[in-house]
């Protein structure tokens, strides 16, 4: 298989002397055949008509389409100039006719030998020798004589330098997204010293901006978001992938290593949590959790998404059309696809992200400064649990001593007595009289039938509830609604899937008034009524009780009418609660009696197991609750005698002493409480990672027909495309194999397509302008022998990121000024040549960016949980599914508002609206290159946006505070804050007009003085005239306005 | 006019059409710079022909595309099978299924027993249209219409299937047929979008799904023929008002303002975009009177809303919509595209499916005489339906009086009226089950095959270059223009 095409082509590439040195196959013979030919004669072997292909030498000779040296004999130029209809190629269909001088290149590109040469950008590069040029006192650094050798071609002139404070501008913009501090700027300015420009640069090399910078290009291609993207679109909680780019840039980690631990940081020896944060990178991909989904569907579209996404972010070829068929172009069959996606194939990670924020596999990450503990606790709570254990066994012998010795009556004293006004054991058997205590009084209440009963709990019998028997107490529980009381008992229900009251003194004929102890589909809680409902409080126990189980359950109510003032315990802990109703104004006395196990009439609960019935006249405290349960249970086990004790109970009562009365054991337990809560508070303030995580398997794929999920083919091991140099034995057959192979000194494209995308980062547009189709499809490169060069550069510098942007910003190419004549405009309309400096509109989060700084705005702080900052209502309400939990926009406030634009939350089906407009991508896929549009929605963006609203009214308001007490300096104020310049004379002219037609009409007009002030969340200073923080606010905002703001 | 501002000029023109947004053609730069910034007369005298790349031309100037999110059930609504009222609660015979895929949501289901439609049906016009009893109003104006009952797909979950006939491919990132028509026809106003979207709300919300920016995308064309969301609440267009406190003409005093320096910049930089960032503030400007003016309704007649319904007068519905709709469509705006949720009937078709029908039936009856009316009907093209059908056996339980119906694609009900295709045209025919064709397949490419030949393209001709690509709408799978939907 490796035999390929590429050597045969090389063999005659080197073979043939070029007969006419003017042609050369990759510059004018292939654009043609790819376009006209290559769709029927080329790779693809599926739509290949008449078995020829010309894309290859051999091919094309052996078929006797091209015989070299000889075009009258050769078929295709004889079809090529055919009129014949029926013989023309390409066919008239086809809509692809070719010109008279395209035909007359190819009749000498085969009378010159028909010389083929494999496409550029799969030759590795070599570093080519600088070319002469004439200005040799322009070149800065080796980038200038390429770009000066291709403008004196031209006949044009390189731009002069632009000045400092534009330079100062432009650096800062393109080496930390944001404008330079006037301060900086005018240090700069003013830095006579030989070296000022290279310090400058330096200084903002080591930013912590630099990294976020950076890092929002990183992040469109590695499609990064905080919502799944398909159906529900739910919350993606995966920030700290994101912080691990940002950090990883500002580390200057080198982009071979920043490439293999994204693509591989599991499959390292013995990774660390960095680097499997950083196989966040193929966790991004868009996710379904839809209803009905056949799950291989979409884990084949998954597998081809990353795969897709690697091909296009480091091969800088579009790899998806081979997904259906052989590629059209590129010499990329639709097996090689299928065997490189069995790389990104083999994941544990499941179909269905479950609407879920952290869909598995994930990891805990800690905050960094609690890393250190949270690894150091893993030990150390093993540590205290073993010291528990050991406390246990060794104090059982002190335990056995206790018992024997113990005190029942002694226990049971410790619970609580003080207004006890209602007590009924229940333990009476299977009675006719239930034996009660009211308010202290011993009595005998009568009941309907008698009494069923089983084992008890805390006494030998307890009552069991049963249709036929009442129990009812005239005299108990009658409460107001502005009384303290509780209530509880100890209960075991045979099921949890039904309601009712347990105890209940409650008229529930008479719009239910009165108080029950409730049970709602097992969940304990209470109603305190007057009149249901919309004078009552309902609390529920979240989390409903256990059947068969017995369980002591008690509500406290502090008569505040509040439902804050309800507390649920159940076996003595308070429970966290759902409040159903929270609304008692009046009284709820009622003269029903309180029943057992109902309510007056209805709500009966049977088959409940009910002992030790309590109600106090007050506010039990929690630590009286717990009492209760161990003075009531424990009391109980430790009467028994030895022998009917069972081995349960009596490992209940150890349970018991070693937690209350043994003074070893409840410090060596309070030592692990302790750690094991820190352990929760970390988590607590925790994220996850979505990582990598490989199945145990090896990895395989499947060619699929047409690229159709259910119509598998062969199944083939993972592999790289047979055009691309082969992968070394040694490196193994996975993700991390497949990353290190990236980065072999031989592989043609890594490098070039990665300084390709920072060359267009900095200059507009790459080198090669398709950044991510360096295939036969693509464009040719403007400065081919500059990208090898650049490419080799970088490899060879350890692929050292900073020093490789430090190369392009330091190239006097880079700091031509943008200014640009009729002649450059001709011969050079996109700067392609380079012919002058760098200016085009800011994406859109420097925009936005731009103005937060320039305000005074922008937070400072560096990653953490994505925000939500202004935006118009119903953008997410008006895509976002019922039940999604990216449907409302919550809008953040205060520091939140005014983050750097990478922090804001990501929701794909709706992106950010201010962002959107000026053209970033949604983030469902890889995007290697954004749009640069200019229309009238961004202008209403920038005119109106309440964030640019607020962000002149603040910078307008630091104008008037700090620019000094003049027009003019507060103008300058102003002016240095956006532009880095002072205006000039004709531009504060305009400026001082528009300020004074502001100036009156807000003199004049309070009402839109207050409306305009208001807009934002930060409030103006008090101590300004509004009037003229009005005017100076719309100034403000007119030159933020300013073409030279938006654009770099 | 000296050479360099000549040229500056050309450039600018250039540029503009190629970079900057489509809402704003030639003749609206003209009238923004004023003659005296332009080329010359050549320039000026081609400035109203807008820049299409039709390939004939077409009837169709504008389209409304009423979206039905879910996926309407055709056989309670259009679909007529009286057969299977001898069928209820038997099995769906094998025959018919052939081992066709399900959706994992009835894939489990131990069996597909028959919900014949509970609604009755009755022939109108001079078609002869079948049309459920959900539907009176539509069911006036059949001979208007033109039917197609044998729409197929191959997506079966919401996600791919709307994706897939909105671009022409169940993956995102292509196009939209509104973006193609942007792309293709260019604008035909001064002060508005040229592809506008709506998004209506439905009376009943028990089963809304998932719809998304992602639906109205430019993919791989230029951003600016990216559907504009025009919202029912707040701003119509986001950020098209001014703050409070700004009146227009402080608007007008600050634009003017900001003209005058950008001028001094270009002047210095003389770099083209700073012309086109002027003019597009000024279209931003003029927008900003026209789009509320489009949507304030206030000065509609009361014969309006009585042909609409009074539902017509509430933001948001879609009535509203659907007046919204014909407003635009006036104002030269070439494609709106509407969506109305809910239609996803997978259980309570009898509660939930007369809800749906209340909120179309008469507002597009309404739109539909309406454009008539105005003499717009024939150059409007309006289209109805969903993303995929819905299946004859019932999901989950299943009585005479309620039933649910599972995705179904292979075959569905879409309507069309005006712009150039045939009233009273019913096409295509389906089984007695309503699950297979028998006669007469539309597959999603076909029906955007004849969408463009109704615009003036030929789909296979109509493309654009990317990834090495001839890419369309129609994909690679062949594709026919159904020449029989057409007048």
């Amino acid at each position: 298989m490796r035999a390929s095409c590429l050597c045969c082509v090389l063999a005659v590439a080197s073979a043939t002397i070029a007969a006419d040195p003017s042609i050369q196959y990759n510059r004018d013979v292939r654009p043609i055949l790819a376009e006209a030919c290559f769709k029927c004669h080329g790779p693809d072997s599926a739509s290949r008509a008449a078995h020829l292909r010309l894309d290859q030498h051999d091919a094309a000779a052996a078929a006797g389409a091209i015989v070299p040296g000889k075009p009258d004999e050769s078929e295709a130029i004889r079809r090529v100039e055919s009129t014949d209809a029926d013989e023309v190629m390409p066919p008239p269909a086809q809509q692809r006719q070719l010109t008279a001088p395209q035909k007359a290149l190819l009749r000498r590109w085969v009378e010159a030998g028909a010389e083929y040469q494999p496409h550029w950008s799969y030759i590795t590069p070599v570093r080519p020798p600088l070319p002469a040029v004439k200005q040799a006192a322009w070149v800065r650094n080796p980038i200038d004589a390429f770009v000066l050798a291709k403008l004196e071609e031209q006949g044009l002139e390189p731009a002069p330098e632009a000045d400092r404070r534009t330079l100062a501008r432009r650096l800062s913009l393109d080496l930390t997204g944001l404008p330079p501090a006037p301060e900086g700027v005018e240090a700069f300015v003013n830095d006579t010293s030989g070296d000022a420009y290279e310090k400058y640069v330096d200084q903002l090399l080591q930013s912590p901006r630099w990294g976020e910078h950076r890092g929002r290009y990183w992040l469109d291609a590695a499609r990064y978001a905080d919502s799944h993207g398909i159906h529900f679109d739910n919350f993606r909680e995966i920030w700290a992938y994101r912080d691990w780019v940002i950090d990883a840039l500002n580390r200057n980690l080198p982009f071979d290593q920043f490439t293999i631990e994204q693509l591989a940081g599991d499959l390292l020896p013995n990774p660390t949590l960095e680097q499997r944060i950083a196989t966040g990178f193929h966790r991004c991909n868009i996710t379904t959790n839809e209803g009905g989904v056949i799950a291989e569907e979409y884990a084949v579209l998954y597998a081809r998404d990353r795969t897709e996404t690697t091909s296009w972010v480091w091969f800088g070829l579009t790899m998806n059309c081979t997904t259906c068929h052989d590629h059209k172009f590129d010499p990329i069959s639709q097996r090689e696809f299928y065997e490189m996606a069995a790389y990104f194939n083999n994941t544990t990670q499941a179909v269905m992200d479950g609407n879920i924020k952290d869909t598995p596999p994930v990891l805990l990450v800690p905050p960094p400064q609690d890393r250190a503990r949270w690894d150091a606790l893993d030990p150390e709570i093993a540590a205290a649990r073993q010291a528990v254990e050991q406390r246990r066994t060794a104090a059982r012998a002190d335990f056995d001593r206790w018992l024997a010795e113990a005190q029942p009556a002694g226990l049971a004293s410790a619970v609580p007595g003080d207004a006890l006004s209602f007590f009924a054991a229940l333990n009476d058997g299977a009675a006719e009289q239930v034996a009660v205590t009211i308010d202290g009084q011993a009595k005998s209440v009568p009941v309907s039938a008698p009494l069923a009963s089983e084992a008890g709990h805390v006494a030998t019998a307890a009552y069991k509830s049963s249709p036929e028997v009442t129990i009812e107490v005239p005299a108990a529980g009658d409460f107001e609604k502005d009384q303290g009381f509780s209530f509880g008992a100890w209960v075991k229900l045979a099921k949890t899937d039904g309601s009712g009251a347990l105890f209940a003194r409650m008229d529930d004929q008479a719009d239910y008034r009165g108080w029950d102890l409730w049970i709602e589909n097992g969940r304990p809680g209470t109603h305190i009524i007057s009149k249901w409902d919309d004078d009552a409080l309902k609390v529920v126990a979240s989390e409903p009780l256990k059947a068969g189980q017995w369980t002591h359950v008690l509500v406290t109510y502090d008569g505040s009418g509040k439902a804050g003032g309800v507390k649920v315990y159940v076996n003595g802990l308070p429970q966290g609660v759902q409040v159903q109703k929270d609304q008692l104004k009046s009284t709820i006395r009622t003269g029903v009696p309180l029943k057992v196990a109902q309510r007056s009439t209805q709500s009966r609960l049977n088959d409940v197991s009910i002992q030790d019935l309590r109600i106090y006249a007050r506010t039990l405290a929690p630590q009286e609750v717990g009492q209760i349960v161990t003075g009531t249970r424990i009391a109980y086990l430790a009467t028994k005698p030895a022998d009917q004790r069972s081995d349960a109970e009596k490992e209940e009562l150890f349970a018991w002493w070693l937690t209350t009365l043994d003074q070893p054991y409840r410090e060596t337990a309070a030592k692990l409480s302790t750690l094991e809560q820190e352990q929760a508070a970390i988590k607590g303030r925790s994220t996850v990672a979505h990582v990598q995580q490989e199945r145990p398997e090896p990895a395989t794929a499947y060619v699929l027909f047409r690229g159709e999920y259910d119509k598998r083919r062969d199944q083939v091991q993972p592999d790289t495309p047979d055009i691309l140099p082969p992968m070394p034995p040694e490196l193994p057959k996975n993700r991390l194999g497949f990353a290190q192979w990236l980065f072999r000194p031989e592989h043609p494209l890594t490098a070039r397509v990665t300084v390709n995308r920072y060359w267009q980062e900095v200059f507009g547009t790459g080198l090669v302008r398709t950044a991510g189709d360096f295939g036969v499809s693509g464009e040719l490169p403007s400065h081919p022998e500059l990208l090898d060069w650049l490419a080799v550069e970088f490899r060879e510098g350890g692929w050292n990121i900073k020093r490789f942007f430090k190369l392009l910003v330091t190239s006097a190419t880079y700091r031509q000024s943008a200014t640009t004549t009729p002649e450059k405009l001709d011969k050079d309309g996109q700067n392609r040549l380079l012919s002058r400096g760098p200016r085009f509109r800011m994406d859109a989060e420097l925009v936005r960016d731009y103005a937060l700084a320039a305000g005074g705005l922008l937070a400072p702080k560096i990653g953490g949980p994505s925000v939500k900052p202004y935006q118009p209502d119903g953008v997410w309400e008006a895509v976002a599914m019922i039940g999604s939990n990216t449907r409302d926009y919550r809008r953040d406030s205060g520091e939140n508002l005014y983050r750097r634009s990478l922090y804001t939350f990501w929701k794909r089906s709706a992106p950010p609206a201010s962002l959107d407009i000026f053209n970033a991508p949604s983030r469902e896929v890889c995007t290697v290159r954004r749009e640069r549009t200019n229309t009238p929605l961004q202008a209403l963006v920038t005119l109106n946006d309440p964030q640019f609203v607020e962000a002149a009214r603040s910078l307008a308001q630091a104008a008037l505070l700090h620019g000094g007490d003049s027009m003019e300096s507060r103008l300058d104020y102003v002016a240095r804050r956006l532009l880095c310049r002072p205006l000039e004379t004709a531009e504060a002219a305009i400026a001082q007009a528009s300020l004074a037609d502001l100036s009156t009409f807000y003199a004049a007009h309070p009402e839109d003085v207050k409306q305009l002030l208001a807009v934002g969340e930060s409030k103006p200073d008090s101590s300004l005239d509004p009037a003229s923080l009005a005017a100076w606010t719309m100034l403000t905002n007119e030159l933020l306005n300013l073409d030279e703001v938006l654009n770099k | 006019m000296s050479p360099f501002q000549e040229h500056g000029s050309h450039i600018t023109r250039r540029h503009f059409f190629s970079q900057s947004s489509h809402a704003l053609g030639w003749a609206a730069l003209a009238s923004l710079l004023g003659p005296d910034r332009l080329a010359g007369h050549a320039a000026a005298s081609d400035a109203s022909v807008p820049p299409s790349l039709a390939h004939f031309p077409g009837k169709a100037k504008h389209i409304i595309y009423l979206h039905m999110v879910g996926g309407p059930a055709q056989m309670d609504l259009y679909d007529y099978k009286p057969v299977m009222q001898e069928y209820y609660d038997k099995d769906l015979p094998d025959s018919i299924r052939q081992g066709q895929r399900l959706t994992t949501m009835t894939s489990g289901q131990k069996r597909f027993p028959i919900a014949p439609s509970k609604y009755q049906f009755a022939q109108h016009g001079q078609c002869g249209m079948w049309v459920s009893e959900l539907l009176p109003w539509t069911a006036k104006m059949v001979d208007d219409m033109c039917f197609v009952r044998s729409m197929h797909t191959e997506a079966i979950n919401h996600e791919p299937a709307i994706t897939y006939i909105q671009t022409g491919n169940m993956n995102t990132g292509r196009p939209c047929l509104g973006a193609w028509m942007s792309y293709g026809l260019g604008s035909l106003n001064e002060n508005l979008p040229t592809f506008v979207v709506l998004v209506a709300k439905p009376t009943n919300t028990e089963q809304v799904q998932a719809i998304s920016a992602r639906l109205w995308s430019s993919g791989y064309l230029s951003g600016e023929h990216a559907g504009v969301s025009f919202r029912s609440a707040g701003d119509p267009i986001l950020y098209i008002n001014n703050p409070p406190g700004v009146p227009a003409e402080i608007r007008r005093k600050t634009l003017d303002g900001l003209q005058a320096l950008n001028e001094i910049n270009h002047q210095r930089l003389h770099d083209p975009e700073t012309l086109t960032r002027i003019a597009q503030y000024e279209l931003a400007f003029r927008m900003q009177s026209s789009v509320p003016e489009l949507a304030n309704i206030a000065a509609e007649p009361d014969s309006t809303f009585a042909l609409y319904g009074d539902a017509a007068k509430t933001p948001g519905t879609f009535a509203n919509t659907a007046l919204l709709c014909r407003r635009l469509v006036e104002r030269g705006v070439r494609f709106v595209q509407v969506y109305h949720n809910n239609w996803d009937t997978h259980s309570n078709v009898a509660g939930r499916l007369p809800d749906q029908c209340r909120d179309v039936d008469q507002a597009c009856y309404g739109l539909i005489q309406d454009l008539k009316q105005r003499g717009l009907l024939d150059s409007t093209l309006v289209i109805w339906g969903g993303e995929f059908g819905r299946t004859i056996y019932s999901q989950g339980g299943l009585s005479k009086e309620n039933y649910g119906r599972d995705h179904h694609p292979r075959c569905f009900t879409i309507w069309m009226a005006g712009g150039g295709v045939k009233g009273g045209t019913i096409y295509g025919e389906t089984d007695d089950f309503s699950y297979n064709i028998v006669a007469d397949p539309v597959h999603l490419r076909d029906f955007h095959a004849t969408i463009l030949h109704l615009l003036g393209f030929d789909h296979q001709r109509f493309t654009v270059k990317y990834q090495g690509l001839d890419q369309r709408l129609t994909g690679v799978e062949p594709a026919r223009v159904v020449t029989e939907l057409l007048a």
